[in-house]
């Protein structure tokens, strides 16, 4: 099977070219590298099979970096290119086109984004262009599907250049001008009102007030929305149907005994106790399924709006100065919202990040002080019922600690802080079905990862209280937990749950019968002490083991300190 | 660095610092300083000799500028903009 290499600059379009030729759907994002890895699939052309593999997005095949030595690889072992360019930007595209031409393969060029030239005022003159590149050309708008079959078509066209020799980066440059001027017309065109109204968002005076208010909003919406979502849905779904229901179906075949309650707990159909009874098809299904998952709904959708928009790259440059204060810049902005969702992506997006400086301490501040939506959920659960203050007191703790760990870190972590250099992509309205897309498909998969982690954790719990080492841990722990801390010793189960689930963690404080001021130190102390196992895994690949145990050396430390501090402002002594 | 050696001398078209420009003025590249990432990144993203840049916004306390590049909006450090030096049109 002849192998056929899909290539081009990051954020062109390549991935959705990809899925038209295949019928294989990848998720594509609008900022740029979101292609870590390389996606295969294979294609019936002309009653002949190809592989095509999408390779990563790369300006340039000098292997300086880790998408360009893939990119590199890639194109010694395809048999045929189709080389993705960005219609809207063919000069800085032409450079990476201009290096692959160099290497000789059999190539042809899909002009992508071509409707989008008409918008932009770009006239290019596809024949010229192709002869001076002398492989075939094909506009295409993968988006909408148009060009696709024709490039399919012209695929067994693909040759190799005779006019495009290999080069030095300079002239390679000179050429890139040279071919640039003579097959593009900018036509010259004023700021439309949009554009103008669009630059607001990055000027200061205006786009701090809107930045603060679109985080306002998207907050309410998560929490209003999430809460809406529980009460007329989720709820009626569990307390009217599905309570009766199960408990009416354990009670059948076993109405007493280990079984009835490692499965339902002490819940009967008069009083169900979904949070509390710790059963298997009780808690463990209604913690993720209604606590949980009507918040990560309303997160993944206001986050794919704002991604989709094109928002997030505004929000970078308004809060790169006080990042850079924390040794970080505006760029890390992205990972520590996608945090707010799950540590395990948030930390893998850090990879943006140019050093190693940058993302030890985007890491660190992230697995300390931002709590995933999971977590965030059960402290708006618990917390909730007392009153907003209690909840406004953990996250403002938590942004405190982000703030000085950072100040700290920035000091004593050896290495470079670069300055930000950021594509601001154009405003665009967002495609609805795209949005749920994206959002359903973050749902699935935090709940394909939630409910069998949250049913072993209930499921642990269980063997722990049933077998009495609750009881002697209790005992052990409970100098640091009463005395330092001013918890009830059975707190410990939940910290032990911390550490495979912190959902299922905050869950367990509930049957504890503690104050608001108790709750308030334990959810603190839950999202700093140590993160979940997902993402300690993720941690640990991407820190490296030497750098993983600083890492949680300052998190139990900065945990123990916050706890007693928080301890004896709201408690005393 | 507190003043840059060049910042007076921009009324007879000599080159200066990107950031001595303020928002809404237009100018011509006439060189790129160095950049962690290399010149290269500068030209993937069409920042190049000749181009002709115009500032959308700068931030307080030195932080980013956006400029945009024909038609393409770019944030760009303090620190990496003082070394692309331009002429004012």
């Amino acid at each position: 099977m002849k192998k056929i290499s899909l290539m081009g600059c990051p954020n062109v379009g390549k991935s959705v070219v990809f899925s038209r030729l295949t019928g294989v759907s990848v998720i594509s994002s609008n900022y740029p590298g979101t292609t870590v890895d390389f996606t295969k699939g294979t294609t019936a052309i002309g009653g002949e099979k190809f592989e095509l593999i999408d390779v990563p997005g790369t300006y340039s095949l000098a292997p300086t970096s880790k998408a360009e030595e893939v990119a590199q690889t890639m194109l010694q072992e395809g048999d045929i290119v189709i080389d993705v360019i960005d219609s809207t930007h063919l000069e800085r595209n032409l450079y990476l086109t201009l290096e692959i031409l160099g290497r000789k393969k059999p190539t042809i060029v899909a002009l992508n984004l071509w409707d989008e030239t008409k918008h932009v005022g770009i006239d290019i003159d596809v024949d010229k262009l192709e002869k001076l590149l002398d492989v075939p050309i094909v506009p295409t708008c993968a988006i909408t599907g148009e060009g696709i079959k024709e490039l399919a078509s012209k695929l067994r066209d693909a040759r190799q250049s005779k006019a495009i020799e290999p080069m030095s980066e300079e002239e390679r440059w000179l050429k890139v001008g040279e071919i640039v001027s003579e097959v593009q017309v900018v036509h010259h065109r004023h700021h439309t009102i949009w554009e103008r109204i669009a630059d607001t968002t990055v000027k200061p005076i205006t786009g701090i007030p809107i930045a603060i208010l679109v985080i306002l909003l998207t907050f309410l919406f998560i929490i209003v929305i999430g809460n809406l979502i529980i009460e007329y849905l989720m709820d009626p779904i569990f307390y009217n149907y599905y309570g009766p229901w199960v408990v009416g179906v354990v009670n059948s075949f076993s109405p007493d005994g280990l079984l009835h309650d490692i499965l339902i707990g002490k819940s009967t159909i008069e009083s169900l106790d979904f949070t509390q009874s710790l059963g298997l098809l009780t808690t463990g299904l209604y913690v993720p399924f209604s606590m949980v998952l009507p918040f990560v709904i309303t997160f993944y959708f206001m986050l794919s709006l704002l991604e989709d928009v094109g928002y997030l790259p505004r929000l970078a440059v308004l809060v790169d100065t006080g990042l850079h204060k924390l040794g970080l810049h505006g760029s890390a902005i992205v990972p520590t919202i996608l945090g707010f969702g799950c540590n395990v992506p948030g930390t893998l997006a850090t990879r943006i990040l140019e050093t190693e400086k940058q993302r030890f301490i985007a890491v660190t501040l992230m697995a300390i002080a931002v709590p995933c939506m999971a977590q965030s959920a059960m402290i708006f659960g618990i917390l909730g019922r007392y009153g907003m203050k209690w909840i406004f007191i953990v996250y403002c703790t938590l942004l405190m600690l982000y703030i000085f760990i950072g100040l700290l870190l920035k000091k004593i972590v050896r290495g470079e802080s670069p300055e930000l250099l950021l594509e601001v992509p154009p405003y665009r309205k967002p495609d609805p079905s795209t949005l749920l897309k994206k959002t359903w498909s973050k749902a699935y998969g935090f709940l394909a990862e939630a409910v069998p982690f949250v049913i072993l954790g209930v499921f642990i719990v269980n063997l722990l209280y049933v077998s009495g080492v609750i009881g002697v841990l209790s005992t052990v722990f409970s100098p640091v937990l009463t005395t330092l801390l001013g918890l009830p010793e059975g707190a410990i189960v939940a910290l032990i749950m911390g550490i495979l689930r912190k959902d299922v963690a905050i869950g367990m404080l509930l049957p504890l019968g503690m104050s608001p001021q108790q709750l308030t130190i334990a959810c603190i102390i839950l999202t700093t002490y140590f993160p979940c196992i997902a993402t300690f895994f993720v941690l640990l690949h991407e820190l490296g083991i030497r750098d993983m145990l600083k890492a949680a050396g300052l998190m139990i430390t900065v945990s123990l300190t916050v706890g007693i501090i928080m301890r004896l402002i709201l408690i005393g002594i | 660095m507190m003043e840059n050696p060049l910042s007076d001398m921009n009324s007879d078209g000599k080159p200066v610092p990107l950031t001595t420009l303020l928002p809404g003025e237009k100018a011509k590249i006439v060189a790129l300083g160095r950049s962690i990432r290399g010149q290269h990144h500068f030209r993937t993203m069409g920042l190049m000799e000749g181009k002709i840049v115009e500032i959308i916004a700068t931030q307080p306390a030195r932080g980013p500028l956006v400029i945009n590049v024909e038609g393409t909006q770019i944030a760009i450090g303090w620190g990496i903009a003082r070394h692309i030096l331009i002429q004012k049109i």
